[in-house]
């Protein structure tokens, strides 16, 4: 790449660097609707033995997707949708994962549990990112907040995902 | 007694003192009593904190003054060898003999030097107590016959096990224990006091002290009798069993517990097989019923099924993929710890008293489900968990990193495959020390060195495996880490497996306890083998049920959801074992029965 071209990458990137609070929470809960939607068309595909797990799965996204529903009507939030926040570099984690890798047609119980343990940590560190970028505030408070609850969520598919295939099964 | 004198005497008016005591009742303690020697023995006393309830006092009592007691609220977990019960002394019975401090396994029970009480008629019951470290009448009295070592009836050390050393085993498959000499049982049956706790911990609540007493009276076809009342998988549970009952045992309080699995072998090993046959029939109806049932799996659920089915007049049929019967118990566990002979003599039993087994036979490709539906009044499935996890890591498709089922099964079915130089194993449980140890062997037979890793998350305060297992692993050359992670296998531009990467693992529990490792990122080691094997859990295939039954089916967190009988959701089947209870020997042969039982109760309808 030429020394211009990479300038000219460059002043794009600054120009994409800034996103707007709305912006990026549309992105989250479009994340977060997705996956219940591609968790919820696979309960039907699954064996009925692992279909449990992909019900849980859509239940605990469907959870997020109204909470960031509930989060953009908020009016606290409403306040500052069109704040700009910084965006980290890596911003994109969410894209990455939003276009969904093929699980296959009958993924079993591993599969799926790393699938989402994948996007619970993309989620996860985007928000983290997000807070790291955000200086002390409302928004930065948020992102922290969400970040806190794709760790936590995480962490229970950890337990899960250890129980299930480290010790045989609960 | 203060307001009589006793020096009053000779007066004509004395009858009129008696009046004195009109209207009033006796008193407990009549007399300041004298000290006590120090060793006296006086009424009991009995720390409720080391008291397990084992009743143990109330069976050596000759003059049966000891009646355990329930006490609501104090804790009850036959797992951990604890009874919601304690004794109470019947004072009209007791002889003060202390017999029963002698011998109480956990030196709870004392006598102390209080030794006063009397009572008014109306409380004769007071002489029935329940004694608590206070004394009877809440005064503190220092203990006067206390446990001593000079009295202790119980033998707190457990007769050595011969076996044989780690250089001498490596060299093959050949079992280690030697077992017990008649005279090494007799001296570790006398160990037990009876007190039933392994009984009670047992899942399938063998009669281990009448077995012990047995084996101690010198009757060993009485041993046989008493073991088959519930287990018909004695030669393997003789050895390979995880023996809560031995973590329940009382004697375990203050020493070794009693050695009830190597017992168990004692017993069954000193009885020939015929003569095992002939007492295991006994009590089998001598009429058929007419009704036919299917086991799928020739496991120790499956075959503890038919055991109890055959024997009461049902025509049973077992279905077995494998080319002999078993299950993980034959393809799972190493020759050194079980050998297949005892396990012939074990399947032996079942198949003389009847039962039809059908080898390489697989459910779903030979035979369907729902011709065995059709076919028969009763089905039940227990498959096992024959299939190994992958860990899934990076790399963990090469053809050289190995499942240990696989492997397992290999080695005893004398499959051949390219033994590795090198290798490491993932997992920190039995199955990963038996595949570890296997190869171990192996590799000294081929190459005359062991070169064997185990790597294991759970650090060696937590680690999954018996202890004996990674001691015995150690002495035959395997290195186990603990407190590793995998990370990914490294395989060079040749596309040839070079080992394992692996992180140190920080915590292996959340913050609720669940088992959830966090991992160090820049402890990362590499640990060189030329095969990597994955031993860090099983699972059952179901495949055999078909998509139909399948959706038919209820289920439960991935496994068959059952009732406590063991019935699925649909009328015909039931299912038992590793599949529905986990990994265990003893409790698929506690399940086989249970669910046979059910199976018999809904034929006899």
């Amino acid at each position: 790449m030429s020394e211009h071209g990479e300038g000219h990458s460059e002043s794009y990137q600054r120009i994409r660097s800034k996103k707007r609070l709305a912006e990026i929470l549309e992105v989250a809960t479009s994340f977060e609707q997705k996956a219940y939607e591609f968790y919820t068309s696979l309960i039907p595909k699954v064996s009925k033995r692992i279909r449990y797990l992909v019900e849980e799965l859509a239940e605990e996204e469907k959870g997020h997707y109204e909470m960031f529903s509930g989060l953009a009507s908020n009016p606290d939030i409403v306040a500052l949708l069109r704040d700009e926040i910084e965006t980290p570099v890596e911003d994109h984690k969410f894209s990455d994962h939003i276009h969904l890798p093929d699980l296959g047609e009958n993924p079993d119980d591993q599969a799926i549990l790393q699938y989402a343990l994948s996007r619970e940590d993309a989620a996860m560190k985007q928000y983290r990112d997000l807070a790291d970028h955000t200086g002390p505030g409302a928004i930065h408070d948020l992102f922290e907040y969400l970040a806190n609850e794709e760790t936590k969520h995480k962490r229970e598919l950890e337990a899960m995902y250890y129980e299930i295939v480290h010790s045989g099964g609960p | 007694m203060s307001g009589i004198s006793y020096k009053s005497k000779g007066s004509i008016l004395n009858p009129l003192k008696n009046l004195a005591f009109l209207g009033r009742g006796s008193v407990t303690e009549p007399l300041e009593p004298r000290e006590a020697s120090a060793n006296y023995r006086g009424f009991h006393v009995n720390d409720w904190e080391l008291c397990i309830g084992c009743s143990t006092c109330q069976k050596v009592c000759d003059n049966a003054a000891i009646t355990m007691v329930k006490i609501p609220g104090l804790p009850e977990d036959p797992v951990k060898g604890v009874r919601n019960e304690r004794p109470a002394i019947d004072y009209g019975r007791c002889c003060w003999c202390g017999l029963c401090v002698d011998i109480c396994p956990t030196g709870s029970l004392a006598l102390s030097r209080e030794y006063v009480h009397t009572c008014r008629e109306d409380e004769l019951d007071s002489y029935f107590v329940l004694p608590d470290p206070n004394g009877i009448h809440g005064h503190y009295f220092p203990k006067g016959w206390d446990k001593s070592v000079d009295a202790d009836l119980v033998d707190l050390e457990r007769q050595p096990m011969t076996e044989m050393e780690s250089g001498e085993r490596i060299g093959s498959f050949a079992e280690i224990v030697a077992g017990y000499s008649d005279q090494q049982a007799i001296i570790e049956a006398s160990r037990c006091v009876q007190c039933g706790m392994c009984h009670d911990s047992c899942p399938t609540h063998m009669h281990a002290p009448e077995y012990i007493r047995a084996i101690w009276e010198g009757n060993l076809d009485e041993a046989v009798r008493q073991i088959y009342r519930t287990n018909p998988f004695s030669h393997i549970c003789g050895r390979v069993c995880t023996r809560r009952c031995e973590t329940a045992c009382s004697i375990g309080r203050r020493g070794d517990p009693v050695a009830i699995r190597w017992l168990k072998r004692y017993a069954m090993d000193s009885v020939s097989d015929e003569r095992v046959r002939e007492i295991a029939a006994e009590g089998k109806v001598d009429y058929l019923t007419g009704r036919k049932v299917a086991v799928i799996g020739a496991g120790p659920a499956g075959l503890t099924a038919a055991f109890d089915l055959v024997k009461k007049g049902h025509e049973v049929t077992v279905y077995e993929a494998l080319e002999k019967a078993g299950g993980m118990t034959r393809y799972g566990i190493p020759e050194y710890r079980l050998p297949y002979d005892r396990l012939d003599a074990d399947v032996a039993v079942i198949t003389s008293l009847g039962v039809g087994i059908r080898y390489n036979t697989r459910v779903g490709r030979d035979v369907t489900m729902q011709q065995l539906q059709q076919e028969y009044d009763a089905v039940l499935i227990a498959l096992g968990l024959q299939m190994g996890r992958s860990t899934r890591i990076p790399g963990s498709d090469h053809e050289n990193v190995r499942r240990s089922v696989e492997l397992l099964r290999m080695i005893t079915e004398g499959e051949k495959f390219d033994i590795p130089d090198s290798a490491v194993v993932i997992g920190g449980g039995n199955v990963a020390m038996d595949i570890a140890r296997s190869l171990a062997r192996l590799q000294r037979q081929a190459y005359g060195e062991v070169r064997v890793t185990v790597v294991a998350l759970e650090d060696f305060d937590h680690f999954l495996a018996d202890p004996e297992e990674v001691k015995e692993a150690r002495e035959e050359g395997v290195e186990i880490l603990d407190s590793r992670g995998p990370k990914g296998c490294v395989i060079d531009g040749q596309g040839e497996l070079q080992g394992l990467k692996t992180l140190g693992v920080l915590s292996i529990f959340d913050e609720k306890g669940r088992f959830a490792p966090s991992y160090d990122e820049s402890d990362e080691q590499f640990h060189p083998g030329h095969m990597v094997i994955e031993a860090i859990g099983q699972m059952t295939d179901t495949a055999l049920l078909g998509d139909k039954l399948t959706e038919q089916l209820e289920w439960n967190r991935g496994r068959l959801r059952v009732d406590e009988e063991g019935h699925t959701s649909v009328s015909w089947l039931w299912a038992a074992g590793d599949m529905v209870t986990g990994p265990d020997v003893v409790h698929a042969v506690a399940d086989g029965h249970r669910v046979a039982a059910s199976i018999d109760s809904t034929l006899a309808d």
